[in-house]
């Protein structure tokens, strides 16, 4: 029924734009990650009722899911970034190659921000650990961003984690 | 295309004084090691103050989950270690992610608050952004307008460029620029949610679209560096009781060689025939009642010392009387019964006598009777000054 669903809305998102580089390029500088976040959000926000904040809050969510990929991504292949729009929610779909095994890790944690627990595991790594892992960083999407997550391992090795931002009703 | 941009652009700042601790700007580290320094700051700064520490992060761009995690680890270790500690952080209500992200900390630690800045922006705020006075805005800039139009290009504007008019108010002279200049790119940036859903809503109603309408405190703005060929802020500067702070804001983002374009007034220098006296000293009596509210409305001639102290160059000043022989004559009295209501309520609240608010109150029916008069003549000097970012 989930997969139905998601397959239904898929088709009434509206693509806003596409982005692809070389995984070793993008990996060879740590700042790609606010570059690509802040010039991409500025983008897409500028029809948004209030672009500047818009743009502000989006920038913040996108640079933790390219941090993500920086961080748990390897150098074969490419990054590609799709950002979709439905009324008030964006949709960003984030592929990148991972090491095999990794995406076990990436399908649990997805699932555990889809949990009914997880704004108190957030809280638990946040006042627990002394850097965020992967998992509390998708755990922040959830909880302060109010983002949907999903994850799609069909063009393994790669991973594409796809991420449902409401943040214009938020914003405005 | 990506614009490179310097590696960490924040600021961290601690005023014992206060007891203040401020993070500022955009803070993505990869790891913790690069904003070591930092954390060593709040630390100390943690170790200097008895009782409270105000976190202030209203100033906060960006923060990465790296760069949160190890500040509020101090913070709450911090509070684990002392119960005598409490520590208040401020957030913004401009960058609303920051206060989802840090109104968790009160629920982990009960020594730690949150509190969010979103009330006064400057102290006579509460007076100009009453929506009674919104006809007398749109009356204001239609008459300014007049002017305005013809000696915006003489400052810098002209088609195709980047703008932002920064106290936007109700948003109609961005309406009226997009319209005369045509530029590539125009944001209108105010503090006040019920101007801006009123120009949100005049500007749908009249099919204009393009405009980048956005809430934000004129002091602190989230709008990057170096981004605009010309930046507007009018009539603005003289009511906010901290101007440079707000020019050093315009300064920064506008383009170097682009230019930051100011109006302001000089209040006594309003006039009128006939029963000028009485006009004078209204005005006179006006601009010391406003004083005491921290609004400098003599701010006019002083816009050259502050754009040269601000670092502008080429600074250009002019200055145009507005009248009752702009259009309509009535559009001037209304503006002017407008002003009298709001001022006379002013210093009813300021305590002023009796006697006084009804001479006060006088000046400006006799202003209103020499726009009217068949032979009368009033006026309204504004000083019009831009200056130019050093390249």
């Amino acid at each position: 029924m989930g997969a139905s669903v998601d397959k239904t809305t898929e088709t009434a998102f509206e693509p806003l734009l596409q982005f692809d580089m070389e995984m070793e390029d993008f990996l060879s500088d740590w700042h790609h990650c606010d570059h690509v976040s802040s010039y991409l959000a500025r983008m897409i926000s500028h029809n948004r009722t209030d672009p500047v904040r818009h743009s502000n809050f989006f920038s913040s969510a996108l640079n933790e899911l390219l941090e993500v990929s920086f961080r748990g991504g390897t150098t074969d292949g490419k990054i590609g970034l799709s950002i979709y729009r439905q009324g008030t929610t964006e949709r960003v779909q984030l592929s990148f190659p991972c090491p095999p095994g990794q995406a076990r890790f990436y399908r649990e944690a997805v699932s555990k921000t889809r949990d009914s627990d997880a704004q108190a595991r957030y809280l638990d790594a946040i006042s627990n650990d002394l850097a965020p892992s992967r998992e509390s960083v998708l755990l922040d999407l959830a909880v302060n961003y109010d983002a949907r997550l999903r994850l799609d391992e069909d063009a393994a090795p790669a991973i594409t984690l796809i991420v449902d931002l409401p943040l214009e009703g938020m914003v405005s | 295309m990506i614009a490179a941009g310097l590696p960490q652009r924040f600021k961290v700042d601690f005023d014992p004084n206060s007891q203040i601790f401020s993070l500022a700007g955009t803070i993505r580290p990869r790891s913790i090691d690069e904003i070591a320094e930092s954390i060593h700051a709040l630390r100390e700064a943690i170790n200097a103050v008895r009782g409270v520490l105000y976190i202030d992060v209203k100033r906060l761009i960006q923060i990465n989950n790296t760069a949160f995690q190890a500040f509020i680890r101090v913070a709450l270790d911090a509070c684990r270690e002392r119960s005598d500690l409490r520590l208040i952080v401020v957030t913004s209500s401009v960058v609303s992610w920051t206060t989802r992200m840090f109104r968790h900390l009160s629920t982990i630690e009960p020594q730690i608050s949150v509190e969010v800045y979103d009330s006064m922006f400057y102290p006579g705020q509460d007076y100009f952004e009453d929506t009674s006075f919104i006809p007398i805005l749109r009356a204001q800039t239609k008459l300014t307008w007049r002017h305005e139009r013809t000696l915006l290009p003489r400052h810098g504007m002209r088609p195709g460029i980047a703008v932002a008019d920064i106290c936007c108010g109700i948003g109609d002279f961005a309406v009226l620029a997009q319209k005369e200049f045509q530029p590539s790119r125009i944001v209108a940036l105010d503090h006040s949610k019920p101007s801006l859903a009123y120009a949100r809503k005049v500007a749908a109603e009249f099919g204009v679209t393009g405009i980048e309408y956005t809430y934000g405190d004129a002091s602190e703005m989230l709008l990057e560096d170096n981004q605009f060929d010309f930046v507007s802020c009018r009539h603005s500067l003289q009511v906010f009781n901290q101007p440079e702070l707000l020019l050093k804001e315009l300064y920064r983002i506008v383009k170097p060689g682009g230019r930051v374009y100011i109006t302001n007034e000089k209040n006594s220098h309003c006039l009128g025939e006939p029963r000028a006296q009485s006009i004078q000293w209204t005005y006179n009596e006006l601009a010391r009642l406003l004083s005491s509210f921290e609004i400098d409305v003599e701010f006019g001639p002083k816009s050259r010392r502050y754009l040269a102290d601000t670092g502008f160059d080429d600074i250009l000043v002019e200055s145009f009387m507005v009248t009752n022989l702009d259009g309509d004559p009535q559009d001037f009295a209304d503006i002017i019964a407008g002003w009298e209501k709001m001022f006379a309520d002013m210093a009813v609240r300021h305590g002023e006598a009796p006697e006084f608010i009804e001479r006060f109150r006088q000046g400006f029916q006799d202003h209103i009777f020499a726009a009217l008069h068949p032979k009368g003549y009033a006026g309204w000097p504004i000083w019009a000054a831009s200056g130019r970012k050093p390249l």
